[in-house]
Parts: C-alpha cells; structure tokens; sequence
C-alpha cells in the first residue's frame, strides 16, 4: 500500500469517525442541554463543570482514564466485551466513544445557550395553542435554533476531526481502523517526511478556516431593510 | 348555559402569596383589575396551567383542571383554555398565516371558519407580511386571531393592550368586544387599567395582595373603590346613544332619563359610523371634573347639569368625595373642604351638578 492510500485510509477513517460522533453528540447533547437550560437547581454548576471538563484538561488525562475504563479489566471495557465479543480498547468504537466525552462541550454549550436565550415565553403559547413537549420543540425550539442546531453539529465535527491526545490513548495506529489524519500527520513528521506531512497540514488547515467561515457566516446573516424600514434577517 | 369557573388555589411565591376561592359565572367579559405585584397575573397563569407553585381546585364546567388533593393537574396543552399576553409573542419564524394555522392545525373540534376570524379580527391585509413588518396593535390583533383560531372554551387576556398607543387601544377594545359579542366566547380580562376595563368587563373582581377585596358589577364596583387609593374617583357609566350634532361635534346621550352631551374633539366619519352602529356607550367622569352648585346654574357654559340628590359625604384630608345620586344614576364630585363649609352641604340637600361635555371620557370612539 502507498503512502498516499494510506493518507486516504486515514482520511476515511477520521471522516467516518467524525461523522458517526457528532451524530451521537447532538443525539446526546440535545437532552442534555436542554436538561441543563431549564435545571434550577444548585447542582447545575456541578453538571455544567463536567460537561466543560474536556476544554480543560490535557486531552492525555481524558485519553488515559478512557483507556483504563475501556480495558477488559474494568466494568464498561467488561461489558462491552461480553455484548460484541470484540475488546474495546484500540478499537474504531473506541475513538467515538472518547471523541463523544472530548467534543461534548462544543455542542452541549451553544445548544444551552440558545435555549437559555429562547426562554419560556413561545413555549407558554405553543401550549396555549395546544401543542405538547415535543411538537413545541420540534416546530418551535427547533426552527427558532437551528443556527444554533448548525454550530453545535460543525463544532463538534470539526473538533473531532483535530482532536489527536485522546485517540492516540485509546485507539492506537491501526491503519483503516484507527489512524486519523492528526495521527497520519504525527507519523509523517515522525518519519521526517515533511512534504507529506505539509500536504496533511495544510489541508486540514485549509478544510478547518472553510468550515469556520461557513459558520461565522451562517451567524451573521447581513441585515436588509423591509419597506417600512424595520430590519430583518 | 352560563358557563362557570371555580378556583380555590393558592400560590406561595418571595414576593406575595395568592389565596383566592371564587365561583366566576360568565354572563360577559370578566375583569380582574389590580396593581402590579397584586397578584392578577398568577391567578390568570394558574388558571391557564402555567403556574406550577399553584395547589388547591379549579374546575371550569364541572370539568376538573386542577385538584391537589387527589393529585390531578391537567397540562397546559390539555385545558382548552387560551391567552393573548402583554406581548403579542407571534413565533418570529412563521408568516402571519403561518402563526394562524399553528393553531388550527392543533384545534381538537374545529369549527370555526378561518376566513371568518380573519375578517372579524380585520387582518386581511396582514396575512402573507412577515410579523416583523408588523405594528403592535397589529401584531397584538393576530395574537388574538391565532388564540381564537384555537378554539378554546376560555380565553384569558393579561394586559394585552398595555403597550399600545390610544388609537391602537381603541380598536382593539372595540374588536374584543365584537368578537365576544358575535363568539360568545367566555373572556377573562386582566388589567391595571381601569379604563380599559371599564370599557370591556361586565363584572369586577379586584384582587389585592393576592386577595378578592371586592367583586361585582363592573360600575358598582368601580363606585366602592372611589373610597380607595385604587383608582381614580369617578362616574361609571353605561348611556345610551340618542344622535350626534356634528356641527357642534357633540354626542347626545340619554341617562337616567336625562341628557348629557359628551364633545369629540376630532369627530371622524369612522366615529360617526362607529357611533350610529352603537346603542350603548361605555363612559366615565372624573369626580374632579364634577362641580357642584346649590342654585340652577341657568346662564352657565358648561353643557351638563342635573339636578341630585347628595347621598354622602367623605372626607380625607383637604378633598371631599361627594356621592349624589340622579334618579338611579349615582354621580360622584370631589371638592374641596373650603368649598363644602362655604356651600353647607349636607345628606339629602337637592344640588346641580355641572360638568363639561369634555369630561365624558371613553374609550370607544
């Protein structure tokens, strides 16, 4: 196999990785924002904290406490083990199950901000109008956030795409099955083989600034005068 | 049927505690009139289901919506009950149409047409603008489309008018009280505007520190609370329409068997013709626009004088609140206690009273 298919195994495999985790993030990270948008009480601070945690720490620490947790010697690498019969550690199930922990923030935090922003106040007439819990968020909370809904989901794609501390803890360097980019990348500069791993770089680079601006700018959609001259989006 | 509400509820809250138990017959517009903090909201908000601190009963029909003891609480969504809000609170992300049929896509026994509510609530013209293009009184009147388009069995309206111009007001008290007419729609309307209330509601109940202090006919119970820091003193009245005098700008309205005229300082043809479809109107005057004279004021320019009886006299401080009564109509003056010693008034003494066609006050036209 040439170093180019290799790039491209990498490439797929963090795509996949990437795709299959922000879909598991905004699954996850909805309720949970919600929970924590409406939670009152004092432990809140404690949940948000725990949330945020992976902005924080060295992404080795998160990295190596998922290793141990997900090895055949404790509880959750156990149970993994006797459902799939497969280990979990050094495994493609393993980087997203970690990338979910480490890009966690990245969508749980915008969805419960825009939710806190929204308040109660639609909600209370969706319910006047008859509506329950779920068509209020599904034809209120939900248009009313989408471009909140399209920050979280790219955030957390394009931190799972970079991330390189934990998955090199818990998933190793398989080639198809556990080497991303950032890994592909290292081995490059490793290998000194610069201009592979410029070509690397340089797209990811290039690939991150263009999903950015898409957000930015999906963010800040120019203001237009009405007829009356009253803004609008 | 007269339908019927009974609430017996109380809501803990930092601020104040509400305890209400009233029994509510529907037999027109219901007001609830009181201070900010007083309490009125909460009490619309329980009865609505959306107050969550609120235990005790509340049933609507015999229909129970609320019953602590046995744990039952039906969900807001359940109640069949709607609200227009001080905000209009339209959903930013959907046309004017949009925000209609939201509603009639949730209404359980449709049976209201929607082009129908549409012309009642005048917003033909509105329907394919986005809300933002939209005015406060209009935003506010396709609030009130979209709660009737619910059809609810209730309709409570927390101060709905309180951030609209006068004119706006107006047209809106005028659309509520056609809608109720033509709908017969059971509305509980929640101000801390006398004047709109006076306006709308057929019966008064005023709450205070999260209390009934008093309940009854809306004139009636204006009338009590003169003796109040609550509102404004004033005559409550509701006079018949006799004809207008345009060249004068003047209406002639008939009370207790006797004319008054109230004055329109810019008479519309849109007035004339509001007037003309009206029998009765709704009107007030303050008791400080009310004088009183011991002799028939026979070459006087003020328009207004009747003949009365005074019924009673209060004093607080340096005014005095004089309650007279003209035929069935009671009329109330304040005056000065310089004025009552140099007149020697007394209970049972047969006065004129005089008061300006300006101080006709209403909000109708």
């Amino acid at each position: 196999m040439t170093e180019f298919s290799d790039d491209s195994l990498a490439l797929i495999t963090t795509l996949k990785m990437a795709g299959l985790t922000t879909f598991f993030l905004m699954l996850i990270g909805t309720p949970l924002a919600w929970f924590l948008a409406k939670m009152q009480s004092r432990s809140k601070v404690l949940l948000e904290a725990i949330v945020a945690l992976p902005l924080v720490l060295p992404p080795t620490v998160l990295g190596f406490y998922l290793l141990i947790a997900f090895s055949p010697q404790y509880l959750p690498g156990q149970l993994w083990q006797e459902v799939t019969g497969q280990q979990l550690a050094f495994s493609f199930s393993a980087l997203v199950i970690g990338s979910i922990f480490y890009s966690l923030p990245f969508v749980v935090q915008p969805l419960q901000k825009a939710f806190e922003q929204l308040g109660t106040d639609y909600l209370e007439v969706g319910a006047m109008l008859n509506a329950g819990p779920l068509d209020r968020f599904f034809t209120l909370v939900f248009p009313m956030t989408k471009a909140s809904f399209i920050t979280a989901a790219s955030l957390g794609f394009a931190h799972t795409v970079g991330e390189f501390g934990v998955v090199l803890m818990i998933g190793g360097n398989i080639p198809g099955e556990t080497r991303v980019l950032s890994i592909a990348l290292f081995d490059h500069v490793e290998a000194f083989n610069y201009s592979q791993a410029h070509t690397l770089a340089i797209s990811l680079v290039i690939a991150s600034l263009v999903l950015l601006s898409a957000i930015y700018l999906l963010n800040h959609q120019p203001k237009t005068s009405d007829k009356d001259g009253k803004l609008t989006e | 049927m007269i339908n019927k509400l009974t609430i017996n509820i109380e809501s803990t809250h930092s601020q104040f505690s509400l305890a209400i138990n009233q029994c509510i017959s529907f037999s027109g517009i219901v007001g609830i009139f009181g201070h900010s903090g007083s309490g009125k909201t909460t009490l619309l908000r329980s009865i609505a289901g959306l107050n969550q601190q609120t235990t005790g009963a509340i049933t609507f029909n015999g229909n129970v919506l609320l019953d602590s003891k046995n744990k039952q609480n039906i969900k807001a969504e359940n109640r069949n009950i709607s609200m227009v809000f001080q905000e209009p609170r339209l959903f930013p992300h959907l046309s004017v149409e949009e925000n209609l049929d939201f509603a009639i896509k949730r209404c359980r026994h449709s049976q209201l047409d929607k082009a129908d509510i549409i012309e009642l609530t005048s917003i033909t013209s509105l329907l394919n603008k986005s809300i933002r293009q939209l005015s406060g009184g209009e935003q506010q009147k396709v609030a009130l489309a979209r709660a009737i388009l619910s059809e609810p069995k209730l309709l409570l309206l927390d101060e709905p008018l309180s951030a609209l111009d006068r004119k706006s007001k107006k047209e809106l008290i005028s659309l509520l009280r056609t809608v109720h007419k033509k709908l017969k729609l059971p509305m509980i309307y929640v101000s801390h505007s006398s004047e709109e209330l006076q306006q709308l509601a057929e019966k008064l109940m005023v709450i205070e520190q999260g209390k009934v202090i008093k309940v009854g006919n809306i004139h009636e119970v204006f009338h009590q609370l003169n003796n109040t820091q609550l509102i404004k003193q004033q005559t409550s009245l509701t006079v018949m329409i006799e004809g207008v005098n345009e060249q004068h700008g003047l209406v002639k309205l008939r009370v207790a068997e006797q004319h008054i005229f109230m004055s329109l300082e810019q008479l519309t043809d849109d007035d004339i013709n509001t007037m003309m479809q009206l029998s009765s109107l709704r009107c007030f005057i303050f008791a400080s626009d009310i004088s009183i004279s011991i002799i028939e004021p026979k070459s006087s320019s003020i328009v207004n004088q009747l003949c009365a009886e005074i019924k009673n006299i209060s004093q607080e401080r340096s005014q005095v609140l004089i309650t007279m009564k003209c035929q069935q109509q009671e009329f109330f003056a304040s005056i000065s206690t310089y004025s009552l010693a140099k007149l020697s008034l007394s209970i049972n003494q047969n006065v004129y009273i005089q008061f300006k066609a300006s101080a006709v006050r209403t909000l109708t036209i």
